[in-house]
């Protein structure tokens, strides 16, 4: 079975979420709730390109706020 | 077989299914040809088969025994007066019509299949009165036809009432098909009024064209449809193995309004119905077998527009043809549908082609076991006049195929739906739930054909709410996936209890509040210490506050690198008091992995108790040092107050590194919060209350084994360091009064075969990890029906335990037990490929969500969100990827089904294939890598690099290979940990590979670890060799094989060591670590020759310093091993041993050049003193040499113990040979004649570890002694500044004999004289030995640091 995040030809989203947090999807699919498109679409490679180039801090953004203080 | 002859009287006729299937011939060259069978025969003709009938021959004869399910039956009821002399007379001219009606099928001695016409056939009638005519049917049924006997046909009449009749028409299935039958049912009951319809074209005429068609362009059609396709779609397990079984079979059907609606929107979209049903089935195969390119049979009429008649032809024209659906999650139904129509299209002039022609230009063997067929035959056969009074009430027949499940469609005004199963794939249920699932999919396409693919709900209500599938609306502003874990902690958390929010708590939170409820209740135990809570509390704080001197923060990693002790509790308790994230480190890593992990995680602290050993940037903490130095070296205060650093329960607490298929490991982050929960699950109450902590720190068990006791009020009970083994457990489960364990699959399976009972003292006992044993959980569940049986799954993602469920009852038939529900707060989700969730029985991939799931890849926010990905079922939540396929069952339990891709478990470790590979192929001899497991080994399939690799003689590649094995393992060995080396290493000229270019595993050779070493020469050998093999499952082993080269691991080491304390014999897991051989355990886990004998090795986790004892005059250290066990377990004692022994040729110059030569051996293992020494005999003296020459160089010598050796030896010039050989003999117990042959049939016939004492060895021995009298003559001894401790032996002494007092010049301190009551030679002989142990075993005690 082929998974959908697997697909080397496919075309797929990057997603964020409130916490800045990140998910490649593929573009066929519906975008779930409380997520939103930041980049694509685009190839596989393209959308982890750009998660590595700006999801640069891996906590989520409320425990930024919360560690800041 | 074209000569030329008479002509058959009935035409034209094909002499071979060669001559048949050598392509496209023209009728005129086919109507010279001669048939077989002459007028005078009693056979009209010999045809060759069509491509279905050859199938079906196949299957007939392929299994004589078992019913023949291609037996079908036509049956027609009937009102009115029947001549049944009438009827037989119309069947008889049905068949004079139908030449084919009256064939027999056999093979030629070529091995083809030919059809028979015979001239005359009787067909066989029965006619019954007043019978059940189903009874009839099913008995006509039953009868096998002999596909050589003609005719492969029988009538039954029943007559079921006073005017009425049932005509049972049986035929085998090879005769005709499902369209043929209604034109057979006319055309009896027109012959039976005596009508002769207008006659149809012979069934050669169909042959002939078959003959005409162009082969060569039908392969190649088929050959692109079915390109790239990556397997056969299979939903039965071994399609060829399982015997045909009476099909059973279900209904339903479309009511009239839906089928009304259906037909229109096909309609409307040009779309057939027959591609409908096609591809709805397609999405039914997907679901069913978790595929996205699927295969089914469908069955096409197979009769040719071009053939005038061929409408009214009587005959098996049908084939099974491959239907091949490749779906896009991006398509609509109606897109999809579409798609589906245009490519069977395209294959429309090329059904000709026979289904294992197909499948064999695709290079495979079955490509699916399920079919669909529309039955859209040509005739309406329901109640119709006959004529003459009579009247045809109904029809109906029976038909059946082998297929798992085969569907049937009927179009009419209400759609019906068909479906045959086998009853030992599919049960009636199964079957119906497939049924019904199709008439939704088909109400879907009516209803919606727009839908994308990917938005297809394929799940009834029931179904839905079973796999819990359901949304969790939407919350605004809130990802969070723990609401109030620590509420179900004991006494709620700080958080709660100062009226902030639970969300806040962390395990140092739940642990400080712990603390306070039961600050005298014990915490650890284990290494003979107890912690009470407050107790571990100050340790912790004084350890937190060390680290936060040094840096450490609001998540600093610090790597931990310690020896299970309660340290390591200590110590991860204090990274997280102090806000720090750990990182424990496994000490089996290889030095550069130990380095890549501090490199990766920038740790600027170690935690550790040994000398590191790998390259680091990081402050180290020793926790072996018990003081804390300050500025100017002394010991300072360090206070034991909470150090009360702010924690969010955000915040990471742990990085646990696993295997990463890219080539480099990657960091698990886990959060505060995601403890807390793993600790918080409800399960764990009441029965963990004391629990085994034995798990490396590096796994992610180990988050049970100390979370779930310290944040609940438990007790963590720490194992002593080494493999545990099932006497090990056993013991400690008594001794510590233990509740709770985890324990891998392999040790529990191992402990199940042992000893299933140990575990009857526990509360519950948990195991998973890898696949499980449904035998050992039943022994378990046998032997301890008090214990619960947890098994547990859960990737380190998901902080270890995601699902769970408790083992009741074991099924007899082999399955395994689920991995259960999910755990408290957390979600499963197992969803196709298009992220639809699976009804209950259907693969998919596990999905995990809620509580619990980690912040990610530390540093890698790509991997990271290629496996947390957003979540379809909760607003801005993620999901984890776990990679393993599991199915619902129909209580709503997962079960574990496999992996989606090449991670393995081995030893319990988790292990990317695509991690190895990438490391091997780093290698330049490596052109291709391949790693796969076998029998629980990694293998590694290599195709060596090299200019000439692809056009080189086979032989020389495969010889470079050969040369490679060693070399590439201790490659891998630096980067990797030591179980992912693989265990042997197979070198390849190429990869073999699968018809879609991918590396084929299935084909990839099994590893022959057929043992090839020498035969067991000894009785202890020959013992040791079967057990050897009895826990490696070989019939074999040689005495020089080794353990790990075939296919050893830990646990198969710790079954041998307890099957071999079974019988006697005392080896320790360490030893076969060490010694690997037969050979070498029997002599003592080594070689029996280096120059540095390790009786005992010493190991990290060694409490006390080795014992080094210098040999004697004849240079063998074996004889110390007397005092092992006397010593004590825990006590390492190396022997040194004359150079000779290994170096023949060699010859010392001086007891001081082999002190010094000894003294760079002793070094190795124990860099820095104080140093324990003893020596007997000339050992003695070279003892005290390398005393002195340590003090000289200013190390401490703790102990000097000298064994009835004296300074300046007065002896006779030199000892001949017989007088040496007897003396040391004599340590070895043997007092028979002093003539060499005698001592070696001796010593070999003792066995044991004197056995490899060969000749050149014990001329070794002498050329030793000779030369060990000469130099100890020499001998100027120094002085030895410190203590010694003598053994003089009391027996054999005379008046003039030398004493212990005759060292005092040699000695600054004080002479212990002790006196053991035997002569010199036997001091080391069993009794003497115990004597001189505990001598040496005081002394030791006494000056331990």
């Amino acid at each position: 079975m082929t998974n959908p995040f697997e697909n080397p030809d496919g075309t797929y989203l990057a997603l964020i979420n409130d916490e800045g947090q990140y998910s490649l999807w593929p573009a066929w699919a519906e975008v779930p709730a409380g997520w939103t498109v930041a980049f694509g679409e685009d190839t596989r490679q393209a959308c982890l390109e750009h998660i590595e180039a700006n999801w640069t801090d891996m906590r989520p953004k409320s425990l930024i706020q919360a560690m800041g203080e | 077989m074209t000569s030329s002859g008479p002509m058959s009287p009935s035409g034209p006729t094909f002499s071979s299914g060669s001559t048949f299937s050598s392509g496209s011939t023209s009728p005129s060259e086919q109507a010279g040809r001669v048939s077989t069978a002459g007028p005078g025969t009693q056979l009209e003709d010999i045809l060759p088969l069509s491509p279905l009938q050859q199938g079906l021959y196949f299957h007939a004869v392929f299994d004589e025994a078992a019913p023949d399910v291609y037996t079908a039956q036509l049956m027609l009821d009937l009102e009115g007066p029947l001549d049944a002399d009438r009827l037989r007379s119309a069947v008889a001219r049905l068949l004079e019509r139908h030449p084919n009606l009256r064939a027999s099928f056999r093979q030629r001695v070529g091995g083809e299949p030919v059809q028979l016409v015979h001239r005359r056939v009787e067909v066989p009638w029965r006619e019954i009165s007043g019978g059940d005519p189903d009874a009839v049917a099913a008995q006509e049924r039953a009868r096998r036809f002999d596909l050589a006997r003609p005719p492969l046909l029988r009538v039954a009449l029943v007559r079921t009432g006073p005017a009425r009749t049932r005509l049972i028409f049986t035929n085998h299935h090879i005769l005709l098909d499902g369209w043929s039958t209604p034109l057979l049912a006319a055309e009896l009951l027109a012959l039976y009024t005596g009508a002769e319809p207008p006659s149809a074209p012979p069934y050669r005429d169909y042959l002939a064209w078959l003959v005409r068609q162009d082969r060569a362009a039908a392969a190649d059609a088929w050959k692109h449809a079915l390109r790239g396709l990556g397997g056969p779609t299979l939903v039965a397990p071994d399609p060829a193995g399982r015997p045909p079984a009476e099909p059973g079979r279900v209904r339903a059907h479309l009511s009239e309004d839906l089928t009304g609606r259906l037909t229109a929107v096909l309609r409307s979209r040009s779309l057939t119905l027959n591609t409908a049903v096609q591809g709805a089935w397609a999405l039914l195969l997907a679901l069913l077998t978790g595929r996205d390119d699927v295969v089914s049979g469908c069955t096409v009429s197979g009769r040719p527009a071009e053939l005038p008649g061929v409408e009214r032809m009587i005959g098996l024209f049908i084939n099974t043809l491959p239907v091949r659906v490749r779906l896009r999650p991006e398509e609509t139904l109606s897109g999809l549908l579409t798609r589906i129509q245009a490519e069977q299209a395209e294959l429309l002039p090329h059904h000709h082609l026979g289904l294992a022609e197909i499948q064999r230009l695709h290079g495979s063997g079955p490509l699916f076991d399920t079919m669909t067929v529309l039955e859209n035959y040509p005739l309406d056969a329901s109640a119709a006049e006959v004529g003459g009074g009579l009247r045809l009430l109904g029809a109906g027949g029976s038909d059946a195929t082998h297929y798992p499940l085969a569907l049937a469609v009927v179009p009419g005004r209400r759609l019906s739906l068909r479906l045959d199963h086998q009853p030992d794939v599919f049960s009636r249920a199964a079957a119906l739930a497939v049924l019904n699932r199709l008439s939704r999919l088909l109400k879907i396409v009516a209803a919606d054909p727009d839908l994308p693919l990917s938005r297809l709900d394929l799940l009834s209500a029931e179904e839905r709410a079973l796999v819990g599938a359901e949304v969790i609306p939407v919350q605004t502003g809130s990802y969070r996936d723990i609401p109030d874990m620590t509420a179900a902690l004991p006494g709620r958390g700080t958080g709660v209890a100062t009226g902030a929010p639970a969300e806040s708590a962390t395990i140092v939170s739940a642990f400080a509040d712990q603390v306070e409820r039961t600050p005298d209740a014990e915490a650890v135990a284990g290494d003979g210490v107890s912690l009470t809570y407050a107790e571990l509390n100050g340790r912790a704080n004084r350890l937190a506050h060390r680290l936060i001197e040094l840096g450490v923060g609001p998540e600093t990693p610090v790597a931990v690198l310690l020896e299970r002790s309660t340290e390591v509790i200590t110590t991860t308790l204090a990274i997280a008091k102090a806000g720090g994230t750990y990182v424990p480190v496994h000490h089996g890593y290889p030095p550069d992995r130990m380095s890549w992990v501090m490199a990766d995680t920038g740790a600027p602290v170690l935690v550790t108790d040994r000398e590191p050993g790998f390259a680091h940037a990081a402050a180290v903490v020793r926790t072996d040092s018990p003081a804390v130095p300050g500025a100017g070296g002394e010991v300072r205060y360090v206070p034991e107050y909470d150090p009360n650093v702010k924690i969010h329960s955000d915040q990471l607490v742990y990085v646990i590194y696993t295997s990463g298929s890219t080539g480099t490991p990657k960091g698990v982050a886990v959060r505060h919060r995601d403890v807390l929960a793993l600790a918080a699950d409800h399960r764990w109450t009441g029965r963990h209350r004391r629990v085994l902590m034995h798990s490396p720190h590096a796994f992610d068990a180990s988050t049970y084994e100390i979370w779930v006791p310290l944040l609940t009020g438990g007790t963590v009970v720490v194992a002593p360091s080494g493999e545990l083994d099932p006497v090990t457990l056993a013991r400690l489960i008594a001794e510590h009064r233990l509740t709770a364990l985890f324990i891998t699959t392999a040790l529990f399976n191992l402990v199940a075969e042992e000893a299933p009972g140990t575990f009857g003292a526990l509360a519950e006992v948990l195991t998973g990890g890898e696949a499980a044993s449904p035998a050992a959980m039943r022994r378990v569940r046998d032997a301890c029906p008090d214990t619960v049986l947890g098994h547990v799954y859960g990737p380190t993602e998901a902080t270890t335990y995601a699902t769970y469920h408790a083992v009741e009852a074991v099924p007899e038939n082999g399955a395994a037990p689920p991995i259960g529900r999910a755990m408290d707060g957390m979600r499963a989700h197992v969803l196709d490929r298009f992220l639809r969730p699976v009804p209950p029985g259907a693969i998919g991939e596990l999905y995990l969500s809620g509580v619990g799931l980690a912040r990610g890849y530390l540093g890698r926010p790509g991997l990271t969100a290629e496996r947390f990905t957003a979540c379809p079922y909760g607003a801005g939540e993620r999901m984890y990827r776990t990679g393993d396929l599991a199915r619902w069952t129909g209580d709503g339990e997962l079960e574990y089904v496999g992996r989606a891709d090449f991670q393995v478990k081995i030893r319990g470790f988790r292990i990317e294939l695509g991690e190895i590979e990438a490391v091997l192929s780093r290698h330049p001899s490596v052109a291709q890598v391949s790693v796969a497991v076998h029998d629980n080994r990694l293998v590694a399939y290599v195709v060596p690099a090299g200019p000439g690799a692809g056009t080189a003689p086979a032989e020389e590649v495969r010889d470079s290979a050969a040369t490679a094995p060693d070399e590439l393992r201790a490659f891998a060995g630096e980067t990797l940990p030591e179980y992912m080396v693989p265990q042997v290493i197979i070198g390849l000229d190429a990869l073999p590979l699968t018809p879609n270019g991918k590396v084929d595993r299935a084909a990839l050779p099994k590893p022959d670890v057929s043992a090839s070493g020498r035969p067991p020469r000894t009785p202890e050998e020959e013992r040791l060799c079967r057990l050897f093999a009895e826990v490696l499952g070989l019939d074999r082993v040689g005495a020089d094989d080794g353990f790990f080269d075939l296919g050893g691991d830990s646990i198969a080491v710790i079954q041998l060591v307890s099957r071999a304390r079974r019988e006697g014999l005392e080896i320790s897991p360490r030893e076969v670590f060490a010694g690997q051989t037969v050979e070498a355990l029997v002599r003592g886990g080594s070689s029996g020759r280096e120059v540095l004998l390790p009786l005992r090795a010493a190991s990290a986790a060694s409490p006390s310093p080795p014992l080094f004892c210098v040999h004697p005059g004849a240079g063998l250290g074996w004889p110390y091993s007397g005092l092992l066990r006397h010593l004590g377990p825990e006590q390492p004692v190396y022997a040194f041993q004359a150079r000779v022994l290994s170096e023949p040729d060699y010859t010392a110059p001086s007891i001081e050049a082999m002190a010094r030569d000894y003294l760079a051996w002793l070094r190795r293992v124990q860099p820095r003193g104080p140093y324990r020494l003893a020596g007997w005999s000339m050992g003695g003296l070279i003892a005290h040499a390398m005393a002195v020459e340590l003090r000289e160089r200013g190390e401490e010598v703790a102990l000097l113990a000298i064994l009835d050796a004296y300074p300046r030896p007065v002896r006779r010039s030199t000892p001949d040979e017989q007088e040496v050989l007897s003396e040391l003999l004599a340590a070895v117990g043997y007092r028979g004649p002093a003539e060499i042959d005698d001592i070696v049939a001796f010593v070999r016939a003792q066995g044991g570890r004197y056995a490899t004492l060969d000749e050149p060895t014990l001329l070794a021995v002498y050329r030793n002694y000779r030369n060990g009298v000469k130099i100890s003559q020499e001998y100027e001894p120094r002085v030895f500044d410190g203590d010694v401790l003598f053994v003089t032996a009391a027996h054999g002494r005379e008046a003039d004999s030398p004493t212990a007092a005759d060292w005092k010049p040699y000695v600054t301190g004080m002479i212990e004289d002790r006196s053991v009551a035997c002569d010199h030679e036997s001091m080391l002989n069993p009794g003497p030995a115990a004597e001189i142990a505990a001598l040496l075993g005081t002394a030791l005690r006494r000056r331990e640091p």
